[in-house]
């Protein structure tokens, strides 16, 4: 008896708090969920303002923040699976393809149609490209982050290395000049970044994709070359396997030299770093591969979904709205201002953030790789993100030595891979 | 009121008082375990639009890959390393903590501060302290390097060993394990963050099981010429304390087996380098939330349970024989 | 005569120190670091306190970074400088009345950044609901698995033990599917319903009950008491030491629970438990905040330091009636 009460109670208490919720006004609300709040709060905490004079009959209700793009994917999944999911939706590139595969993610053909002059407002192709799916576009990118080097100057000036090194076998020189100054770790090199995405910068640089329709590319001779020079630069600047969180702290300590990761992190390295010159560069080509200078990189960072499911055409006007504001003009802004990311609209880019490239010359080398932006690919099928896990396991092999030989890991981690991808 | 009318009366009262803990059960535990072993034998994931049969597939890729016995091997490694340690150390402390007078209230609550704190946090912090670099715990080993008195300690230098052959002399030389990012050390490290984490648990168990050893024993015993103190153990406290044995080693070993925060926090991309703390519980949020392949996770469920229900059912009749119940 | 000073007794408390010093080295970090500035915490350094020198809110100044038109609005304020030169100067205003020293600027974000105050109270709720449905579900079975004789005793009692078997996370799935089917989900009961039924309670429970002697129970039904009133008006009020147990290892269990609020609140985190405080800060490959990280962790572990002092003296005597003899 007593337990019915109390249960009773607390369901009573739990529709009163959702029904609270739902509360009318003639304002459309749109659901909006997204990741990595200690870095975006801020962002879109400076755009409100301006989204809410220029649409002032639509609310933006934030949902519970996603801790990782991972936990995004998973977020969506389950909450289509309870009938919940939020009206825009914030997704990695890599993780745009799951939820398009499941009809998750709307197509935004036909909002686009309806544009006046879309392309006007900066959206270029190539930006396009990124969130195009059986050439229907199904996102908008919202912020874009390459892989970058980061380089202590001072370490590096120690060693008489004047300019920054621009392909692989240049930094391997470096290192081993560090080396012989007495850095006992001289490079981290982040091929433990989630997504693969070091190892298709790699074959990027060669223009290949890793994976095309459900073929995998692991057993090409673009695939070996590129294990092969991530096996020099382990092996002979002697790679410690430090996780990246510790390669991070390290290079915040002065103790390491090189740092190959993420743009994005620019904030973080810039805010804990110790007393001493930072620097960043291009990422570093293949030698003997267009002139050691990389051809692609796969673009990191995430994009703009539309996962309504309201019948409510108002509704979806206005998701559509928010996803337009947040990836053009001021939205874009207020991306390269507050995070290390940056925004892929042209229009942001080239007019209204013109002189804040030039006051941040560290955030002026990914948008001088703009040109280089490919797609950060996901693997198809439902094995798609066990294939992520064989590549990430080859590669710890080859950064801890348990695999000496690149030509059987290749065969190994391509065999593997292939197997589960669909047929 | 009859003997029999009195039986009728508690069957039917307890089958009432058992009711809701038994419809909850079935409903909270059970039917999702029967729930997960049906999508064992399916292809099942969130959001896929056709689900189909596929038999045996998802128990035989776990029995062929190798990935999967590194599984069982660092289940069974960790359980084997932390129980023992963890009950040891909290039947140490929980008798030191007896035998002193004054302090007690700081002790126990200091040895029960692991427990108490966020895994997250803690993980993060162990991390830090576990840096290869400019972590304290090597930060202070590497200190004793430089200290002739420890280095000749703990090399056997001061004997006229030879430095380099010790372990410390040759981790001095050449640098300290990476901890959390060596093959070798990996799981060592998570078992003594498991240690520490949950001796405080069995300690204030064997501290309420000890303050039940009725007094007198020890006199008599005193008095029947057993005065030492390893004696007064042997004979009285280790017999009498039998049956919280058996409840702590038994909660401890279920819990071994399902260690899981620990491993996701800290390697939460891989389960350790090379795999080496792949233990199963981390196996199944890999496969069944993180790459959405509920279908194989389930099937590693159901081997979990398995395993686990073999272990205790064994665990149960081995221990229960011996046990001294007073 | 004990003498306060034998030489056994220093050495057990050197042990004791010993061991002391080894288990709060973690906390004595996470406080030190909850001090610290983000650099000082990355890097090491600092001593306990850190330098306490003065940091910037870098996202005080980024909502407060002015956009063309509000840069023409400032001109007035700062004559003679380019529209360059006037942002500078602004900006350099807006940095020193952003800058704090880093233990504010720690425990202030973890408040302000995730309503902390909020998950504190709903780590109360979540905590005392889970915790007195659970003693109205557990204590009965538990009075019917050692007080009462039926047919199928010993089975039931093993299916209990069976239940502490089965791992939260392995079930995680089909109960979320199970719960959204009944729209529960992002509600307090999605976040209390599952943790209803504690085997570990049941269990628990039964070893204190096999203690209470028998005659204290046939008094009670001399009486004319039911089975069921005996369960609350004779063993309830006996079991108070032992309950008193349950609900520390429950309680702590519950609020430090991080997994399956994170699993089942998906649209609106003012539902969240303590724990997930902190992960507004988490940054992954970006970085992570971890200075007002520490702080929100410290924050929540205080509330369970003080319940256990509060309630240790009686919780060790509970169990030491709970039949562990």
């Amino acid at each position: 008896m007593k337990k019915t009460l109390i249960s009773a109670a607390v369901l009573a208490v739990a529709s009163l708090s959702s029904a609270f919720a739902g509360s009318h006004s003639d304002k459309v609300i749109v659901e909006f969920g997204y990741p990595y709040p200690h870095l975006f709060d801020v962002t879109y905490e400076a755009m409100m303002p301006a989204f809410k004079k220029k649409h002032p009959n639509i609310e933006i209700k934030f949902r519970a923040t996603y801790e990782s793009y991972e936990d995004g994917t998973n977020t969506i999944l389950r909450e289509a699976t309870s009938g919940n999911l939020p009206d825009v939706t914030m997704q990695g590139l890599n993780r745009q393809a799951i939820l398009v595969e499941k009809g998750i993610a709307k197509s935004l053909e036909p909002y686009i149609a309806k544009e006046a002059n879309f392309e006007k407002d900066g959206y270029h192709q190539a930006m396009l490209n990124l969130s195009k799916f059986d050439g229907n576009v199904h996102g908008l990118p919202f912020s874009i982050s390459l892989p970058v080097g980061y380089y202590n100057m001072d370490i590096l000036k120690e060693g008489g290395i004047n300019s920054l090194p621009t392909n692989w076998d240049e930094v391997i020189k470096a290192c081993k000049v560090m080396k012989s100054n007495g850095i006992k770790n001289p490079i981290f090199w982040g091929w433990n970044i989630t997504g693969n995405w070091f190892m298709q910068a790699m074959l990027w640089s060669q223009d290949k994709p890793i994976v095309n329709g459900n073929t995998i590319n692991l057993d090409s001779k673009e695939a070996t070359l590129a294990l092969e020079t991530m096996n020099r630069i382990f092996r002979e600047c002697e790679m410690q396997n430090l996780s990246w969180k510790e390669a991070l702290a390290s290079f915040a300590a002065g103790e390491i030299g090189m740092l190959f990761w993420s743009t994005s992190a620019l904030g973080t390295v810039e805010r804990t770093k110790g007393d001493f010159a930072l620097k960043t560069g291009p990422f570093p080509g293949i030698p003997g591969v267009n002139n050691g200078k990389p051809i692609g990189l796969p673009a990191g960072g995430n994009a703009a979904m539309m996962t309504s499911t309201s019948d409510d055409p108002k509704v979806r006007e206005a998701a559509w709205a928010w996803l337009k504001f947040i990836t053009s003009g001021e939205g874009a802004a207020e991306v390269a201002k507050t995070t290390g990311y940056m925004p892929p609209n042209k229009a942001a880019n080239e007019i209204i953030l013109a002189d804040f490239y030039k006051a941040n010359p560290n955030k002026q080398t990914a948008v001088d790789q703009l040109p280089l932006l490919r797609d950060w690919l996901a693997y198809p099928g439902e094995n798609g993100l066990a294939v992520t896990q064989v590549i990430f396991d080859g590669m710890e092999k080859l950064v801890t030595g348990e695999a000496t030989n690149v030509a059987e890991l290749q065969k190994e981690i391509s065999e593997e891979a292939s197997d589960l991808m669909p047929r | 009121m009859t003997k029999a009318l009195n039986h009728q009366r508690q069957t039917r009262s307890a089958w009432i008082m058992l009711s809701p803990a038994l419809i909850l059960m079935m409903v909270i535990l059970i039917l999702p375990i029967m729930i997960a072993f049906g999508l064992s034998f399916t292809n099942y994931g969130l959001g896929v639009k056709s689900v189909d049969f596929v038999g045996l597939e998802n128990y035989e890729r776990i029995f062929t890959r190798s990935t999967f016995k590194k599984m069982f091997t660092a289940t069974v490694l960790y359980v084997i390393i932390v129980v023992p340690f963890s009950v040891g150390l909290g039947l140490g402390a929980a008798l030191l903590i007896q035998s002193v007078q004054r302090g007690r209230e700081f002790y126990k609550t200091i040895y029960f501060l692991p427990v108490m704190a966020s895994l997250l946090a803690m993980a993060i912090v162990w991390e830090f302290m576990l840096h290869p670099t400019i972590g304290v715990l090597n930060e202070t080993l590497q200190g004793g390097c430089d200290s002739t008195v420890i280095h000749g300690l703990l090399t056997g230098s001061w004997y006229g060993a030879d430095p380099l052959t010790s372990w410390y002399g040759d981790k001095c030389a050449n640098g300290f394990p990476l901890w959390l990012g060596d093959r070798d050390y990996a799981l060592w490290t998570i078992c003594f963050i498991g240690i520490w984490q949950s001796f405080g648990f069995n300690m204030v168990l064997y501290l309420a099981g000890l303050t039940s050893v009725p007094k007198d024993l020890y006199h008599a015993a005193e008095m029947d010429g057993a005065s030492s103190a390893w004696e007064r153990f042997r004979l009285i406290t280790w017999p009498m304390l039998g049956p919280t044995t058996v409840f702590v080693v038994t909660i401890t070993v279920i819990r071994s087996f399902q260690v899981f925060d620990t491993v996701e926090a800290i390697f939460p991309d891989s389960g350790g380098p090379g795999k080496t703390a792949y233990v199963m519980m981390f196996a199944i949020y890999e496969k069944g939330i993180k790459q959405n392949l509920l279908g194989t996770g389930a099937a590693i469920t159901v081997i979990f349970l398995m395993f686990v229900i073999a272990v205790t059912l064994i665990q149960r009749w081995f221990i229960d024989r011996k046990t001294h119940y007073a | 005569m004990i003498n306060a000073f034998s030489l056994s007794s220093t050495i057990k408390h050197g042990v004791l120190i010993l061991g002391a010093l080894i288990v709060l080295v973690p906390f004595y970090m996470m406080v030190s670091y909850s001090f610290k500035s983000p650099g000082e915490i990355e890097r090491n350094t600092g001593g306990f306190f850190g330098s306490q020198e003065l940091m910037v809110d870098e996202r005080c100044v980024k909502l407060q970074d002015p956009n063309k038109d509000e840069v023409i609005a400032l001109r007035s304020r700062f004559p003679g400088l380019g529209d360059d030169g006037v942002r500078k100067a602004f900006m350099a205003e807006v940095e020193r009345d952003c800058s704090m020293i880093p233990v504010v600027f720690n425990y202030s974000k973890a408040f302000s950044q995730a309503p902390l105050l909020r998950y504190l109270i709903n780590g109360v709720i979540v905590t005392v609901s889970i915790f007195l449905i659970q003693i109205i579900v557990a204590l009965p079975a538990a009075f019917a698995l050692s007080k009462l004789r039926f047919l199928g005793r010993e089975t039931v009692f093993n299916i209990v033990i069976l239940g502490l078997l089965i791992p939260v996370h392995a079930i995680a799935l089909p109960l979320y599917i199970m719960l959204a089917k009944v729209g529960l989900v992002n509600t307090y009961a999605a976040l209390i319903v599952p943790w209803t039924i504690s085997v570990f309670g049941i269990f628990l429970m039964r070893q204190f009950f096999m203690t209470v002697p028998d005659d204290l129970i046939d008094a009670a039904r001399m009486d004319g008491m039911s089975e069921y009133a005996i369960v609350w008006r004779v063993m309830l009020p006996t079991a108070i030491p032992a309950l008193l147990a349950f609900a520390i290892f429950s309680v702590v269990a519950h609020w430090n629970d991080y997994f399956w609020p994170r699993i089942v609140i998906t649209g609106d985190r003012s539902l969240f438990t303590p724990p997930l405080g902190l992960r507004e800060f988490k940054g992954d490959a970006d970085g992570s905040f971890y200075g007002p990280m520490m702080a929100t962790a410290t924050i929540i572990v205080t509330p369970l330091i003080v319940a256990f002092l509060i309630a240790q003296k009686r919780f060790i005597e509970g169990i030491t009636l709970t039949g562990m003899k």
